[in-house]
C-alpha cells in the first residue's frame, strides 16, 4: 500500500531525529538474563537512579502486551502452546510492545528500560529446539538496545534462587519439551540449556556481562559506571530501518 | 533433554497424504471451495477441512480492551502464523499423517498476499511460514459478489488496518490483496 512517507524519506526522517545533536535522543537498555540472576531487582534500582539524574524513564517488561498478553496467558495456563505457538505469540507480544510503547518513548527522548528483550525469545525458543536463525527473523526489523546488560548466573544458583520461593510453571520449567514430571528437576535442565544459548548470545551481541552472583549493590554500582561510559555510542545505523517501518506502517508520529 | 528437530522444512509434512490450499476472500467463499474440492475425493481419504482461527486466537483479539493499542501488519502475521501452527499441530498434520486428503481454507497464500499488500518484505513472509508445508495444491478463489462474507481472515485485517487513523482504506487494502492472490 502507497504510505504518506517513503522508505527513503522515513530512513532519512529517522536517522536525522535520532542523530540530532540539539536534543538528548532516547535511549535504550536492555536487562537480560535467566530467571533468578536478579535483573529485575537491579532494574528497579538503575531506574530509580537514572530518574534522580534526570532521566524520563520509561519501563517494558517481557510479556506485557495489552492486546496479546490476554491470548498467551490462558494458552500458558491451559499448557496449550508447541514451541513454534509459544515463540510466534511472544515475537508478536514484542512486536506490539516495540511500536506501542517502546518506539514512541525513544522518539520523545526518553529512556526505555526493558526487563528482558528479544534475546530472552531467542534463548528460550532455540532452547526449546527451534532454529535460531527463524526465530531471530520473527523479531525483525531489529531494534539494537544501546547497552543491553547480561545477568551471568549458573543454572544452580537460578534454580536455588527460583525455587526458594516457588515452584516454577510448566513452561518455566521447560516441562513441555523436557518431559520430565518433576518441576524443580526438569527447571534445571531447561535452565541449563537456555543459560547456555544466553552465553552463546551474550558473545554474539556484544552484551555487557554482570556476574550476577555478586552482591546487589556491587552489581548497582557496575552498572551505573558502565551506563556512563556506554551512553557515548552514538546512535546504531542498523535502527534506521525498524524506525522508519513504525513511522510508515505502524502510526508512527 | 528431548531434543525437538525444528519442524521448519516445508517438503516434508505433506509426503503422506494430500494438502489443498483454497486461498481467497471471505470465509464462506473459502469453506464452499474446500467442500467442493473433498466432495471429489472418496469419503474414506477425506481429512476434512481447516479453517482460519481454528485456535480462537482472533476471536480473542477481538475482545481484547479498546485502549490495548492498534495491532500492526507484522503483528497480524505473526498472530496467523501462530493460529496456522495451530491448524497444522491438531487439524492438518493429522489427517496428512492418516493419509488423507484435506483442504486449508485459507493457508499460507493469502496471509504472503496480506503481507506484500502492506508493504511487508517477502523475505520476511517467506521465513516466517518456514514452519508449513508446501500444499500439494493451490485454488484462489475470489469472494461471491454481492455476498456478506466478512468474516474471513481478509476482511478481518482488512477493517483492523483501517480502523488506524494513518491506516489504508479498507476497500483499497482488499482490492490490493485480491491483486496480490491474482499474480
Amino acid at each position: 500500500m502507497a504510505s504518506a512517507l517513503s522508505l527513503r524519506d522515513a530512513r532519512r526522517h529517522a536517522r536525522a531525529h535520532f542523530t540530532s545533536p540539539a536534543e538528548r535522543r532516547g535511549l535504550l537498555i536492555a536487562f537480560e538474563g535467566p530467571d533468578g540472576s536478579g535483573k529485575t531487582t537491579q532494574r528497579k534500582l538503575f531506574k530509580k537512579w537514572l530518574q534522580s539524574e534526570g532521566y524520563d524513564v520509561v519501563t517494558t517488561k517481557w510479556n506485557s502486551s495489552e492486546l496479546i498478553k490476554p491470548i498467551i496467558k490462558p494458552r500458558k495456563n491451559a499448557r496449550a502452546l508447541s514451541p513454534e505457538e509459544f515463540s510466534l505469540l511472544h515475537a508478536a507480544d514484542f512486536r506490539h510492545r516495540v511500536e506501542q510503547q517502546v518506539m514512541p518513548a525513544l522518539w520523545q527522548g526518553k529512556l526505555v528500560i526493558a526487563d528482558r528483550f528479544l534475546f530472552t525469545g531467542l534463548a528460550r525458543d532455540v532452547a526449546r529446539g527451534l532454529d535460531l536463525d527463524w526465530v531471530l527473523k520473527l523479531y525483525t526489523p531489529l531494534l539494537w538496545p544501546d547497552l543491553v546488560f547480561y545477568f551471568s548466573v549458573s543454572p544452580d544458583t537460578s534454580g536455588r534462587r527460583v525455587t526458594a520461593t516457588r515452584t516454577p510453571n510448566y513452561y518455566e520449567s521447560g516441562r513441555d519439551v523436557t518431559n520430565l514430571d518433576d518441576p524443580v528437576e526438569s527447571y534445571h535442565r531447561f535452565i541449563t540449556r537456555v543459560i547456555k544459548e544466553y552465553e552463546s548470545l551474550a558473545v554474539i551481541f556484544n552484551m555487557i556481562t554482570v556476574d550476577a552472583e555478586q552482591s546487589m549493590s556491587d552489581q548497582h554500582y557496575r552498572i551505573r559506571e558502565l551506563f556512563k561510559e556506554g551512553i557515548t555510542r552514538p546512535w546504531s545505523d542498523w535502527n534506521e530501518e525498524a524506525v522508519a517501518e513504525w513511522l510508515m506502517v505502524a502510526g508512527g508520529e | 533433554m528431548t531434543e525437538r528437530s525444528a519442524s521448519l522444512s516445508p517438503k516434508s509434512a505433506t509426503a503422506a497424504g494430500t494438502l489443498i490450499a483454497i486461498e481467497g476472500l471471505g470465509d464462506q467463499a473459502l469453506v464452499k471451495a474446500a467442500k467442493a474440492e473433498l466432495d471429489d475425493v472418496p469419503r474414506a481419504m477425506r481429512g476434512g477441512c481447516s479453517v482460519w482461527d481454528a485456535s480462537g486466537i482472533f476471536g480473542d483479539l477481538v475482545i481484547a480492551a479498546d485502549d490495548a493499542g492498534h495491532a500492526s501488519a507484522r503483528t497480524l502475521l505473526l498472530l496467523y502464523a501462530a493460529d496456522l501452527a495451530f491448524r497444522l499441530r491438531w487439524e492438518i498434520r493429522p489427517a496428512l499423517n492418516k493419509h488423507r486428503v484435506v483442504a486449508a481454507a485459507p493457508y499460507v497464500g493469502t496471509a504472503m498476499a496480506f503481507g506484500r499488500a502492506a508493504g511487508i518484505d517477502v523475505e520476511w513472509l517467506k521465513n516466517l511460514f518456514l514452519f508449513a508445508p508446501r500444499p500439494n495444491r493451490i485454488k484462489t478463489v475470489p469472494a461471491a459478489r454481492g455476498a456478506r462474507d466478512r468474516s474471513g481472515f481478509v476482511e478481518f485485517v482488512c477493517e483492523r488496518l483501517a480502523a488506524h487513523p494513518d491506516g489504508p482504506k479498507r476497500r483499497e487494502l482488499r482490492d490490493h490483496i485480491w491483486a496480490e492472490l491474482k499474480r
